[in-house]
């Protein structure tokens, strides 16, 4: 059963004529080209695939782009504002936070989601926060170390 | 993983949706957040000829407080749940269980309704097609035999849900939609206590809301598991104890999940608290009893055993937060 599909990505409209039963991830990777959401385990349980959709953080592997209709879609290639990096990708960049690079959308963009929802979290919740998302290189220090970098500079601004 | 082919259906009411569901029960699956049907379907454990998708159904997501207590609508998300000031405040242990569910993008995509009616767990059953035929399938796979106890007919499959335990303990209610109409009827009665098929709807019923009673007394949920993210209760426990000023028990609800094919309540030592004085005696007394009368069945990765001492460990440590 295919149908056509209309998709609001980091800004832009799009229309795809695909399956009913294809995930918002493939749709993403094979229709769109936007290889920047990875595929990692492909059943939600490692976080690579995470998007930002109407401002929460949702696993692209486990949604239906036809579900996805209608709602607002940011992947990591639309976080970057005419060419100046977001603060959290800046701040991974910085500290290293960055090894091999496969976790980092989803890291990047769970963390941009909780950070809108709670401004100024304590380290426990930021931990918790990004406990869906598995780093295989176990860079988990950085990437924490990231993240606090930029809740302290919202706090001093 | 692909998913596999299916027809799509977006109805526009729970009307219609239920009757869609009776019209094909066996074919047809309900799709809420996704994140427990999906991963099945992409085991093949499920192959729906047609997939109903619930969201497009409006005003399935809702926390209302009213004179009789909350209604919770099915389609409000774990992170709703665990977000809304009126639940932290009366229903702390609901709260606490949302926030023990998965992860953080679990939490947002997982509605109350598909955590209640996840499917139940087991090593030889959650497993793709390819792991699941090395073996040869399971019982409740289609096969013939349970590998977990080397027998037929019997499905030693847990039940995992982090909600249901709390709202049980809660005293909830839950109203359906049928071809035919609503009724509402305890939570607890949709558990069949089969790991098959754990599940009781009459043909194309699907859950409509969660009716809580106003909150008597304290509630508290522990879960005890592996690692401290998306991890499924090894045994997690609901309490919802009703303490007098005198700190006598007027009444007490224990409701275990992890440790059968459904929730399970110690209905005795619930009776042995009833009106007892909750003091560290007691305490131990009760943690004990609990130990004794909680029967795990036997699952594929932890001894029934080791449940049942961890169940006694949850009792004392929640009590022990109480008094």
């Amino acid at each position: 059963m295919k149908h056509v599909i209309r998709l609001h990505v980091n800004g832009e409209e799009f229309e795809i004529f695909t399956g009913v039963h294809k995930t918002l991830l493939e749709v993403l990777r094979e229709d769109l080209g936007l290889i920047g959401t990875k595929k990692g385990c492909d059943l939600g349980g490692c976080g690579a695939c995470t998007v930002i959709i109407d401002g929460k953080p949702h696993l692209s592997c486990l949604t239906l782009a036809i579900d996805a209709q209608g709602k607002k879609i940011t992947t990591i290639e639309g976080l970057s504002q005419d060419g100046t990096l977001h603060p959290l990708q800046r701040a991974f960049v910085e500290k290293g936070a960055i090894q091999c690079g496969f976790c980092t959308p989803g890291m990047v963009l769970t963390a941009k989601a909780f950070l809108d929802e709670h401004p100024e979290p304590s380290e426990e919740e930021v931990r918790k926060a990004i406990s869906g998302n598995l780093c295989r290189c176990t860079g988990y220090v950085k990437i924490m170390e990231a993240i606090r970098s930029v809740v302290e500079k919202q706090e001093k601004l | 993983m692909h998913l596999p082919e299916f027809e799509y259906v977006e109805p526009k009411s729970l009307k219609e949706a239920a009757k869609a569901l009776a019209s094909d029960p066996k074919g047809s699956v309900l799709l809420a957040g996704g994140t427990d049907l999906l991963v099945n379907m992409k085991h093949r454990l499920m192959e729906p000829r047609r997939l109903i998708n619930l969201k497009s159904i409006p005003k399935m997501a809702y926390i209302e407080s009213g004179k009789d207590g909350m209604r919770i609508g099915v389609l409000t998300t774990l992170h709703e749940v665990s977000s809304s000031p009126l639940i932290r405040d009366q229903y702390p242990a609901l709260c606490q269980a949302a926030q023990e569910v998965g992860a953080y993008s679990h939490q947002v995509m997982g509605t109350v309704g598909g955590n209640l009616c996840q499917g139940n767990r087991c090593r030889y059953y959650n497993q793709s097609a390819f792991w699941r035929n090395a073996r040869g399938i399971c019982y409740k796979a289609g096969g013939e035999i349970c590998h977990v106890v080397r027998k037929p007919g019997e499905c030693h499959s847990t039940y995992c849900g982090d909600l249901a335990p709390v709202l049980i303990a809660l005293e909830a209610d839950v109203k359906v939609m049928g071809p035919e109409g609503e009724r509402r009827f305890p939570l607890k009665k949709i558990f069949k206590q089969d790991g098959k098929k754990p599940l009781y709807f009459k043909k194309g019923e699907i859950l409509k809301e969660i009716l809580l009673p106003h909150p008597l007394g304290q509630s508290l949920y522990l879960k005890w598991r592996l690692r401290g993210s998306i991890e499924f209760p090894i045994v997690s426990l609901a309490l919802h104890l009703n303490l007098e000023d005198n700190n006598r028990m007027e009444q007490g609800r224990i409701v275990f999940s992890g440790v059968g094919p459904g929730p399970v309540e110690a209905f005795e030592t619930e009776k042995k608290l009833k009106g007892a004085s909750l003091d560290a005696d007691l305490i131990e007394e009760m943690s004990d009893q609990v130990a004794k009368e909680i029967t795990p069945m036997r699952t594929s990765i932890y001894s029934p055993a080791y449940k049942r001492k961890i169940a006694g460990v949850l009792l004392r440590k929640s009590l022990l937060q109480m008094m």
